[in-house]
């Protein structure tokens, strides 16, 4: 059985992956900016994420994310994903036991290790306000995701600022999620999370930008953020190369020893860090191309 | 570390055969190339001069563009036309372009010479180029102002109109009356 405990870490950890896609051609890791597919046109996109190191033992999530992007108008996009993972943990948290995000209360203390679909999921962005022509850019982000492992709501407030030539990108995400936990049978979490991105990109040269982003993570018990149970921070560089044919972007971030849990999260923190679906360590790699 | 291959993955090659043969085209006009279009069957003399700081101030405070000009990149013709070719911000590469300046201070032409985008080539369709004709130094040249934007390519044409709007004050502060 699953203790009230695990159920909350559980809902944490899943609340915490939600931080991940992004619309457009994509120079941040974490990041959405107000770069939208042009009217008409199209774009593959295809992610993939790494976590890695907890507590103790081991902990490695991938998490892959397959998306077209579509540009209805000039403002307003429309993207569909498919979301796919592979978790291997053994003895990962701070009391010796095997868990974590997409590990099940039942592994106990054996190495477990699982490779699925977990979902699909639809996007739209409305963009208000172009950061190219506006001072401020101003955007409304969407997301719903359903599948084996979650139901989930998404809204991001998306704001840009261009400079130098629109050379120099600052960019913030404000990040609330809902979501219904359900990769564990024995425990359905309800979860809220509110997150604030925020970083900057610089293009150094032709074809190559390089940057920095933020993550404050709130996580909380409940759909209506009733109990906070985790606070995190992740920062890490980012470098982005893009042709007219296709582009890349690598990002890192580390979670410094500056997290705090309440309440029944307290059993997934030590030393400072925010263990369940997080880790010391998160490594994304994306690729897209227009089609 | 270990990951299993996932079934969204099975839809990258599907995307690598399909993108790059649909991908955008590029245009790539050599200098000479544009001259001729700017200026058929003449001849055209590369014109020195130099750009104090306080002109090239001036240029950028006019258009906000931050790139320095190459002042070896000027070309004069016998009836006092001015051949003038500069760089522009792209979304990833450098956009090259000419402007065509008649002795009068007047825009006779923009002509775009690389371009090599996903998105955006309608800025070198001649029905949005076209807007700059007849234009002078004193004209707003402001996107979404006197010059329409093209959707979908915005950040082109919005680098393009600045870019015409600095070469025309430069050429009211260093070239008119050579």
């Amino acid at each position: 059985m699953f203790s009230s405990a695990r159920h909350l870490i559980a809902c944490a950890l899943l609340l915490s992956c939600v931080a991940t896609a992004q619309a457009g051609e994509g120079s941040f890791g974490w990041i959405y900016t107000l770069d939208l597919q042009p009217k008409g046109t199209m774009e593959f996109e295809q992610r993939l994420q790494l976590n890695r190191s907890q507590a103790q033992g081991k902990y490695d999530l991938w998490q892959a994310r397959t998306e077209v992007e579509y540009g209805v108008s000039e403002n307003f996009q429309l993207s569909a994903y498919l979301n796919t993972s592979s978790v291997s943990a053994w003895r990962n948290y701070p009391d010796g036991s095997t868990a974590g995000w997409l590990v099940p209360s039942s592994a106990g203390t054996d190495r477990y290790n699982r490779s699925r679909v977990d979902g699909v999921s639809l996007e739209a962005i409305w963009r208000l306000t172009n950061p190219v022509t506006d001072p401020l850019g101003i955007g409304f982000y969407l997301e719903t995701t359903t599948g084996a492992v979650k139901d989930e709501l998404e809204g991001r407030l998306l704001l840009q600022s261009n400079f130098m030539d629109d050379k120099l990108v600052l960019a913030a995400n404000l990040h609330f999620a809902i979501e219904k936990v359900k990769f564990d049978k024995l425990e359905i979490g309800h979860e809220s999370m509110m997150d604030l991105l925020a970083g900057t990109s610089y293009r150094f040269a032709p074809n190559w930008t390089a940057g920095v982003e933020y993550r404050f993570h709130n996580d909380f018990e409940g759909y209506a953020f009733n109990t906070q149970t985790q606070r995190a921070h992740f920062i890490g560089p980012n470098i982005h190369y893009a042709t007219k044919d296709w582009w890349v972007t690598a990002a890192w971030r580390m979670q410094p020893a500056l997290g705090k849990c309440w309440s029944t999260g307290t059993v997934e923190c030590s030393g400072g860090y925010v263990w369940d679906s997080h880790s010391r360590h998160e490594v994304i790699f994306k690729f897209g191309m227009p089609l | 570390m270990k990951w299993t291959p996932a079934l969204s993955l099975a839809l990258l090659p599907i995307a690598a055969i399909h993108g790059p043969a649909i991908a955008g085209p590029r245009i790539n006009l050599t200098v000479e190339q544009a001259q001729q279009r700017l200026f058929p069957g003449q001849a055209l003399t590369r014109h020195s001069f130099t750009l104090s700081d306080a002109q090239r101030a001036q240029m950028q405070s006019a258009s906000s563009v931050r790139e320095p000009f190459r002042t070896e990149r000027v070309w004069r013709s016998a009836k006092g036309d001015w051949f003038i070719l500069d760089d522009v911000v792209g979304k990833h590469e450098m956009i090259t372009y000419a402007l065509a300046i008649n002795a009068n201070g007047t825009i006779k032409a923009i002509e775009i010479v690389t371009y090599m985008e996903s998105y955006g080539y309608e800025v070198a369709e001649a029905s949005w180029r076209a807007q700059f004709t007849g234009k002078t130094a004193s004209a707003t040249l402001k996107l979404n102002q006197d010059i329409k934007n093209i959707s979908g390519a915005t950040l082109s044409c919005k680098h393009l109109t600045d870019g015409v709007k600095r070469l025309m004050v430069m050429h009211d502060l260093a070239l008119k009356g050579h």
